[in-house]
């Protein structure tokens, strides 16, 4: 009886155990859950089992990386002669061999199109969420987290060639509406994937599995905790947009400190602090990291471009209208700001049509010109609403500029790619 | 921050990039004793194979439902069923029920009368009395 110990994997298996950073709070959460002596007496018991799924050889899935020759230098750690007979013990999760016999499983790989590089099983890992099995070796967690990387960085780079004048504030919401947890969830919904009562061994492989009771890792989360998580959380820091693009996340918003979780675990009493202390939603984040294993899955085994076509196909291609995401505080201010910054002439609003002064439904037209160039139009009830309308509709011509299709940076990764043309993309936003 | 995001969510439009078929799974329910399933019979035994072979993205169940008329269920992805009820059926009339329920899309039926649906709003603009120079009467 051996037993494999994390720490000591060489680093080419590393995408077998955990990610390679050690900057964020979550590959220390998943070495972490691997290490029996930090975690409390549940899930104790659980990972003593997938310990015991790891000893054996047949329970291995087809795409784990190491040998049997490697494993047997590695000493042992517990002497396995006490406790109770593990080998009667339930699986976590579906045993791999059984991928093939599902036929939810294969409907799903038929539906979604998938390359026949990506074999059922590896789909059958995907479906497996960290709070179901903890053993990185079967839960999704590790593909998981370079879907998301990947994702994230189309959806970014797509975003920003495409429409280069964005604010980081609406960069950061429309990277959210294509590629953020709740769009994923729609996706993986979209897609017909179910979710299992339970996780379990004798569950169907092609069920979504994930614990209900138990919080996921917060897998996909790139950016650093910062020192002042906890004031941030408690008391409502402002966070400037500046520090939100260096620290938090690709979403904008703030990586959740490891030790305000564990501190706020402790002293946790009443009904209002709980609810922040559970993971947001489970279901919605065990959908959102199924869809980012898939795409890791599916470029961990066909490629870099099968993996952009697979995003382009199932996520860039859904419709978010941005003039939507907007919200001005004093666009007028904003306006005439953007046009002294670019050497505009001073923004002029007139009056181009009206109707109905004096009656109780009053339309009027305004335009607002800079010289003999009419920047936005907009109508409203009143005289200053219907300016403030035309304001807002001249920043968004402005703000929503976009070039056309443009070549993006992944492009140039392929070999026969056409010589880079550089991309406009403009300084930013007007005030920040 | 005179700009502030407003949170959205994309709306995906199926057939637009990928195309997922809506039909995930279809049981058939047969009776190997009465006569009204034996066309259904025939269609399990003559054409049920090659139809589970063009469509890959559908889970096919079969199990029997005895001294029951044979009934071809559809799931779809919405969450929705559409059983259809095939007694007395030969099976090609089964074949083009079950074709039926592969290419609904789980929806209840409505009646369609604009020619074009889209959620994207109109090039052209609505009408505006607003604009333009106006016709003398």
């Amino acid at each position: 009886m051996k037993r494999i110990r994390i720490d000591r994997l060489l680093p080419s298996q590393l995408l077998a155990t955990c990610p390679a950073r050690s900057a964020t709070a979550c590959s220390n959460r998943i070495s972490q859950a691997v290490r029996v002596s930090k975690l409390p007496a549940p899930t104790l018991q659980r990972l003593s089992q997938t310990q015991i799924r790891c000893q054996s050889t047949e329970a291995l899935s087809p795409d784990a990386i190491y040998e049997e020759g490697e494993s047997s230098e590695i000493p042992l750690e517990t002497p396995p002669d006490e406790g109770p007979d593990y080998s009667k013990m339930p699986l976590p999760s579906p045993h791999p061999d059984r991928a093939r016999l599902s036929a939810k499983l294969s409907a799903l790989h038929a539906r979604l199109s998938l390359p026949s590089k990506l074999s059922v099983e590896v789909l059958a890992r995907t479906l497996v969420d960290s709070s179901a099995d903890a053993h990185p070796r079967f839960n999704n967690a590790t593909l998981a987290y370079s879907g998301a990387a990947l994702l994230q960085y189309h959806a970014s780079e797509w975003l920003i060639t495409r429409y280069p004048r964005l604010p980081m504030s609406i960069l950061f919401a429309a990277m959210k509406a294509y590629a953020g947890v709740p769009a994923l969830y729609q996706v993986a919904h979209a897609w017909g994937v179910e979710c299992a009562a339970a996780p379990g061994e004798e569950v169907d492989p092609g069920l979504l599995q994930y614990a209900h009771d138990r919080a996921t890792v917060s897998m996909g989360k790139w950016g650093y905790v910062r020192s002042e998580s906890k004031e941030l959380q408690r008391y409502k820091w402002r966070r400037g947009t500046s520090s939100r693009v260096l620290y938090d996340d690709a979403f904008g918003e703030m990586v959740p400190g490891q030790k305000k979780v564990e501190h706020d675990a402790l002293d946790v009493s009443g009904g209002r602090n709980t609810k922040d202390l559970l993971e947001d939603d489970i279901k919605h984040t065990a959908y959102a990291n199924f869809v980012r294993a898939l795409i890791g899955a599916v470029w961990l085994h066909s490629g870099r471009d099968a993996a952009k076509a697979f995003v382009k196909a199932h996520i860039l291609s859904r419709q978010l209208n941005l003039s939507s995401l907007f919200e001005f505080k004093i666009p007028t201010r904003e306006l005439a700001r953007l046009c002294a910054r670019e050497n505009f002439e001073a923004p002029v609003a007139r009056l181009l049509s009206e109707t109905g002064r004096l009656s109780r439904t009053p339309v009027f037209v305004v335009g607002i010109y800079s010289g003999r160039d009419k920047l936005g139009e907009g109508f409203g009830p009143s005289l200053d609403s219907a300016r403030i309308s035309a304001a807002i509709n001249a920043l968004k011509a402005w703000y929503l500029y976009s070039p056309g299709d443009v070549n993006l940076p992944s492009d140039m990764l392929s070999e026969d790619a056409a010589p880079w043309k550089p991309v406009y993309v403009d300084i930013g936003e007007v005030i920040s | 921050m005179t700009i502030r995001a407003i949170e959205k969510v994309s709306v995906g439009q199926n057939g637009l990039g990928a195309f997922i078929l809506q039909c995930k799974k279809m049981d058939i329910h047969y009776c190997d004793y009465s006569g009204s399933s034996r066309g259904m019979n025939a269609f399990i035994k003559s054409q049920l194979s090659n139809f589970a072979k063009a469509h890959p993205q559908i889970e096919f169940a079969v199990s029997p439902r005895p001294r029951k008329h044979p009934v071809l269920i559809g799931h779809y992805i919405n969450g929705r069923t559409k059983s259809i009820c095939v007694k007395n059926m030969d099976s090609l009339q089964v074949l083009k029920k079950a074709q039926l329920l592969r290419d609904a899309s789980g929806e209840k039926n409505k009646r369609v009368n604009k020619p074009v649906t889209s959620i994207s709003e109109s090039v052209r603009g609505v009408w505006s009395p607003y604009h333009g120079n106006g016709m003398v009467v």
